[in-house]
This record gives structure tokens, C-alpha cells and sequence, in this order.
């Protein structure tokens, strides 16, 4: 990608032969990718003939907790950079993005798909219950430094605006039906060391206020927090790269080293306690027959409430954004079409290249990782295709493509993944796709 | 060169345009989505009571009464989700008795306005002290009666010692749960 502007979106480091550019507002990148492990389209809505509530409930039983499903969406709104002089590349713009991360919440998904019946004396885990979700706009301001004919190296500032944020993570606590052959009833039900919480920001003024806003307020104060009227957060990627001899490039980023501060349009919601019963005891008390019968409910219905309890609070918390680690190595060989040296300022150096990319991104429970194995081959001057080969938790057979083209200084970008599945989405975990069209220089 | 440029160039936007005509779903039946159905069957304990002679004593004369009863709102038969919700439920009551005498057990359920919606009777087999002895009982409420779970809130639990003439001297457990479908 060193011939494309995004490849300074992923590693500020990364070494470019281009010498300016400009994106088309609005246009420069579109990307999408959706994901889930344990689950496809197929295994719900296959038309099989069999019950879907049967599919639905073996599919259920077959995911575990860290199965988890993934929506990412990034939009460009404005991207420029240019040469500063022969070192130093400075690259700025505005994006949106918007990202959601969901484990699958097994324990308390089967406990009412299925009920207890089923589980007696196994534990329904509110661990199970992890999740991310966040839209916000990004401003950033990067330079790219060529340290020495070798090492480049990169940093890139980003402001974020947070437009909506929820989440709920590292809670725990677990619901048991134990069978009691020898105890007072013939079960007991037990709440141990509940502790939920669910932050949100954003999201509690607009309910509160959806009787009186229109669409027009409601869409004004959604752009007022895109443009620093949100909550806010700072961050950095950093990357290097570094030609190791004249056909080897290794190359390392981080991505999001940052927090957004929720501060305002805060509600959090907590749960929290523990409790056991085997049913309500009645006393036969020695009663007239006008007296009151005790209220043996509300007796228990106070019990429960005090301990098991649900506050909800208005209290600022701070996210951290889900850190990305990039780490490459790149082979090139062929004779490009330029004369070239691979020490020169003109990097278009061969016509074929093949590399290996570990990436992760930092999850509730922990890193998410793909491993691509790319060829990429220029066609001729103005275009260039690759292809990819991704190892994630979504399959083993994610074939992609990215296909470029420029035409004078107007270049059209469009990269898709796991086309193996496109002709039938149904069994396909994951889908990716990313275009854009910019003007890039290289004089 | 160029015949191998044009031709590579020609085969990405085939398999470009391919790749995004042939992006589709088969095999599948989305409208299957409107026969979707949570159905938790779901065990729960209803009421439980230890007792001994000392609660069939008349705490003003202290004489010994016959018969014994409470009342246990069960507020959550009220809930939306039995309301609209509930398909079926069969009821387990079990006694475990060390009284030398036959004790009958009524369980009613009633509504608001004490109206009795149905009640479940058995008789308590006798015990010994040492030699409890358990008497079990289930009731199936399905779909064409679910209605009157529906429209009760109490349940009666109520006692009535038989005639004998061993000495009412022993201990009743008493244990009970509902075992609760749904289709949500």
C-alpha cells in the first residue's frame, strides 16, 4: 500500500513514495466489515426443513463466551497531506468511525432461551456479559519522518469526539439451581457476587428528551458532539519501518493509544449482590378472621431488593480505545518499471511483492488476532492489485482483494475480503470492504 | 509485457464485478424470523414450611386445633410474562410426615377477589417418629387451563388433622415447586 494514503492511516511510519494528496471529502475511505465466530446466517435461517428455534438453540449451545460478533465502520470526511520537505510527510483529516464489540453473553442467553431446567446445579455466568460500542469522530494530525536512508519512523496525534458510547465489561456473578435432596425444598436458587455494570454516555438526554426533540434537534446535537461537543479523548499511533537490506522491509505500529474521558450525558447502570432462597415460608400464624394475613411477599420482595441491588449512577468513566498492534515483513523482487535504487526518495522499487502481517486489536478479553499473507503486484504504472490470505477467528479460508488504479493524478481504491464467501454470504462469518478516491502526487 | 498488463488488468475488474454481482444468500428463509420463540421451561420453588404440634395449638386456650391455614400472596403470578406467556406448569407438592395421623392438605389458588380458581387436595399419609413418611403430589396445568394460573395471586396452604387415637405428637415438612413453560 505505499503507493496509497491509507497505509499512513495504519503505520504513521510506513515508507511512501507519494508527495501529496488529497481525498474527496466524503469519499477518500469507506470501509465496513462485520464479523461473527460460533455463528453464520446459515446455522439460524437454513431452509432445511428442520424447527429454527431447534437451530437456534443447538447454535446457542455450541458458542462459548468468547465467541463474539463485530461491526466496524470508518468514514472519511477529510483527508490531505503533503511533503514538507525531503524528510518530513505531514498528513491530516477527519473520520468517523464507529465500533461494536459484543462477546456472546452464553449464560445469560441460554438462561432465558432455555430456562434452568435443563442446568440444574451448573452455573449461568453474568461474566458471559462483555460488550463495547462507540461512535465518535476523530480529528488527527501525523508526520511521517524519514529518520535515515533506512528507518522511517511516524506519530500521529488524534482527537476524538464522542458521539455515543456503552459499555459493560469485567462483570461477574453466577445464577445456580441447586437440586437439594436433603434441604428444605426441592431446590435452592442462589445469586453469587453479582457486580454488573453498564456505562453509558450520550444516549440518557436523548431518551429523556425524545418527547420535545425533533429530528432536526436531535441530528443538530448528534453534529454539535461530532465537532468537540461530546466527550473527549486523546490518542497516538505510532510506527516505524526499516529497510532491512534491498529487498526486505520489516515494519511495526500501534494504533489508538488512547482514551475518550466520558464526562457528560453519563448514566451507568449497576447490579450487584447476592442472595439464596427455597421459597417463601408460611407461619400459620394464630389469626382472627379479620386480621391481616402477613405479607410473606412483600417480606421477601424487601429481602431480595436489599440484596440484590440496582443503582443507577451519573458517575464519569473513561474508555480506552481498542488499541491496535500491527507487525510486518515485506519481500519485494521483479524489476520495477522505474529505475530504481532501493536507497533512492523514489520508492517504487519492484513490481512484485510478497509479505506476511501479524495484527491484533485489544479486546475485553483480550487481543484478537489475524495473520495475513499477501502477493502484491503491480500491473503496470497506474495499477496495482493484491491479494490476501487472512488467519482469524472467523475462518481459515478469507481470500482478499484490493485492486488500484490512477489515472493521472486520480486514483480509485476497492478492497474486499473473504470473496470465497460472496457467493453465498449466508455461511460466511466475516465481510469486509473498503474504497475510496483521492488525488495523490508524485512530483 | 503489455498483453500480460491488459490481460491481469482485464481479469481483477471481471473478478471485481464478479465478486460484488455475486455477493448473495442462499439456502436461507428469513421469514423464518416471525416464527422465532424464546421457550425457557424454568424450575422454580414456590412454598416450604417445617411445623410441628406447637402450630396446632390454640395460643389463647392451648388447645389443640384440627385445622390450620396461611395465605402467601405470589405477586409474580401477576407478571406480564405469566400473563401472556406462560403455556404450561405442573406443580409438585411433597409432604414429609412424622404425625401418626392421616392429616388432609388443601392447596388452593384463588384471585384477588378470593374466588377459588382451582385447588389440589390429597391426604397425607401417617409417619412415625423415626419412620417419616413422604406423600407426593402433581398437578399438570396445560394451554385449555392455563387461564386460571393466570387469574390467581394467593395460594392457601391449609391442614386438617383426622381423627385417631395415637398421640398427635410429630413434624410435617412440607416442600413445593412449579415447574414453568414459556413462549415468548
Amino acid at each position: 500500500m505505499d503507493d496509497l494514503p491509507q497505509t499512513l492511516m495504519s503505520n504513521p511510519g510506513a515508507q511512501i513514495n507519494f508527495t501529496g494528496h488529497i481525498g474527496i471529502p466524503l469519499f477518500s475511505q469507506i470501509h465496513l466489515s462485520a464479523g461473527t465466530t460460533g455463528v453464520d446466517l446459515y446455522d439460524i435461517f437454513a431452509d432445511d426443513g428442520t424447527n429454527i428455534n431447534t437451530r437456534i438453540q443447538e447454535t446457542m449451545r455450541s458458542m462459548d463466551a468468547r465467541d463474539y460478533f463485530a461491526i466496524n465502520q470508518q468514514l472519511e470526511i477529510i483527508s490531505l497531506g503533503w511533503k514538507l520537505d525531503r524528510k518530513n510527510y505531514l498528513s491530516m483529516g477527519i473520520y468517523q468511525e464507529m465500533d461494536l464489540f459484543a462477546y456472546f453473553p452464553k449464560g445469560p442467553a441460554i438462561l432465558v432461551n432455555e430456562g434452568n431446567n435443563d442446568y440444574l446445579n451448573e452455573p449461568f455466568y453474568f461474566d458471559d456479559v462483555s460488550f463495547t460500542g462507540e461512535i465518535l469522530t476523530v480529528y488527527h494530525l501525523g508526520i511521517n519522518h524519514k529518520f535515515d536512508r533506512r528507518l522511517t519512523v511516524g506519530a500521529r496525534a488524534k482527537f476524538y469526539s464522542g458521539v455515543f458510547n456503552a459499555e459493560s465489561t469485567g462483570n461477574s456473578g453466577r445464577f445456580t439451581t441447586y437440586t437439594t435432596p436433603n434441604g428444605r425444598n426441592v431446590y435452592k436458587h442462589e445469586v453469587v457476587d453479582l457486580n454488573v455494570l453498564v456505562n453509558t454516555s450520550g444516549f440518557a438526554s436523548l431518551r429523556e428528551e425524545e418527547e420535545v426533540m425533533t429530528v432536526e434537534q436531535a441530528t443538530a446535537e448528534l453534529l454539535s458532539r461530532s465537532f468537540f461537543g461530546g466527550n473527549v479523548g486523546f490518542g497516538l499511533d505510532l510506527g516505524l519501518s526499516y529497510i532491512l537490506d534491498e529487498q526486505f522491509i520489516l515494519s511495526g505500529s500501534v494504533q489508538d493509544l488512547g482514551a475518550v474521558f466520558q464526562r457528560k450525558d453519563v448514566e451507568n447502570y449497576r447490579y450487584f449482590g447476592a442472595y439464596e432462597t427455597s421459597g417463601l415460608e408460611p407461619l400459620f400464624p394464630d389469626l382472627d378472621e379479620n386480621d391481616e394475613a402477613i405479607p410473606y411477599w412483600d417480606i421477601f420482595e424487601d429481602e431480595v431488593d436489599r440484596n440484590l441491588r440496582d443503582q443507577t449512577t451519573y458517575e464519569s468513566y473513561t474508555t480506552w480505545r481498542p488499541i491496535k498492534a500491527n507487525f510486518a515483513m515485506e519481500y519485494g523482487f521483479g524489476p520495477g518499471f522505474l529505475p530504481c535504487h532501493y536507497l533512492s526518495d523514489k520508492e517504487v522499487r519492484y513490481m512484485n511483492l510478497l509479505g506476511m502481517q501479524l495484527s491484533g486489536v485489544k479486546r475485553p478479553k483480550g487481543f484478537v488476532y489475524a495473520l495475513t499473507a499477501y502477493y502484491d503486484r503491480k500491473i503496470n504504472e497506474n495499477q496495482r492489485f493484491k491479494l490476501t490470505y487472512t488467519l482469524d477467528d472467523y475462518s481459515l479460508t478469507n481470500i482478499g482483494l484490493m485492486y488500484t488504479k490512477t489515472f493521472n493524478k486520480f486514483n480509485v481504491y476497492l478492497a474486499v475480503n473473504n470473496v470465497l464467501a460472496y457467493p453465498d454470504l449466508a455461511k460466511a462469518h466475516s465481510a469486509s470492504i473498503q474504497l475510496g478516491m483521492q488525488l495523490v502526487f508524485n512530483d | 509485457m503489455k498483453f500480460y498488463s491488459s490481460l491481469l488488468t482485464k481479469f481483477v475488474r471481471l473478478a471485481t464485478v464478479s465478486f460484488l454481482l455475486m455477493g448473495c444468500v442462499k439456502d436461507v428463509d428469513l421469514d423464518q424470523r416471525n416464527d422465532i420463540t424464546l421457550g425457557p421451561d424454568l424450575q422454580i420453588d414456590l412454598l416450604i414450611y417445617d411445623i410441628d404440634q406447637s402450630h396446632f395449638r390454640d395460643t389463647a386456650t392451648g388447645n389443640i386445633k384440627n385445622r390450620i391455614s396461611d395465605t402467601v400472596r405470589l405477586e409474580f403470578l401477576d407478571d406480564s410474562y405469566i400473563q401472556e406467556d406462560l403455556t404450561s406448569v405442573e406443580f409438585y407438592f411433597r409432604h414429609i410426615n412424622t404425625f401418626p395421623r392421616e392429616i388432609e392438605s388443601k392447596i388452593r389458588f384463588l384471585s384477588e377477589g378470593n374466588r377459588e380458581q382451582f385447588a389440589v387436595n390429597y391426604s397425607i399419609t401417617p409417619g412415625a417418629d423415626g419412620n417419616p413418611v413422604t406423600t407426593e403430589q402433581y398437578e399438570l396445568i396445560e394451554e385449555d387451563r392455563i387461564n386460571l394460573v393466570r387469574r390467581s395471586i394467593k395460594m392457601v396452604v391449609e391442614l386438617e388433622v383426622q381423627p385417631g387415637t395415637a398421640v398427635f405428637e410429630g413434624e410435617l415438612d412440607f416442600a413445593s415447586k412449579g415447574f414453568f413453560s414459556f413462549e415468548f
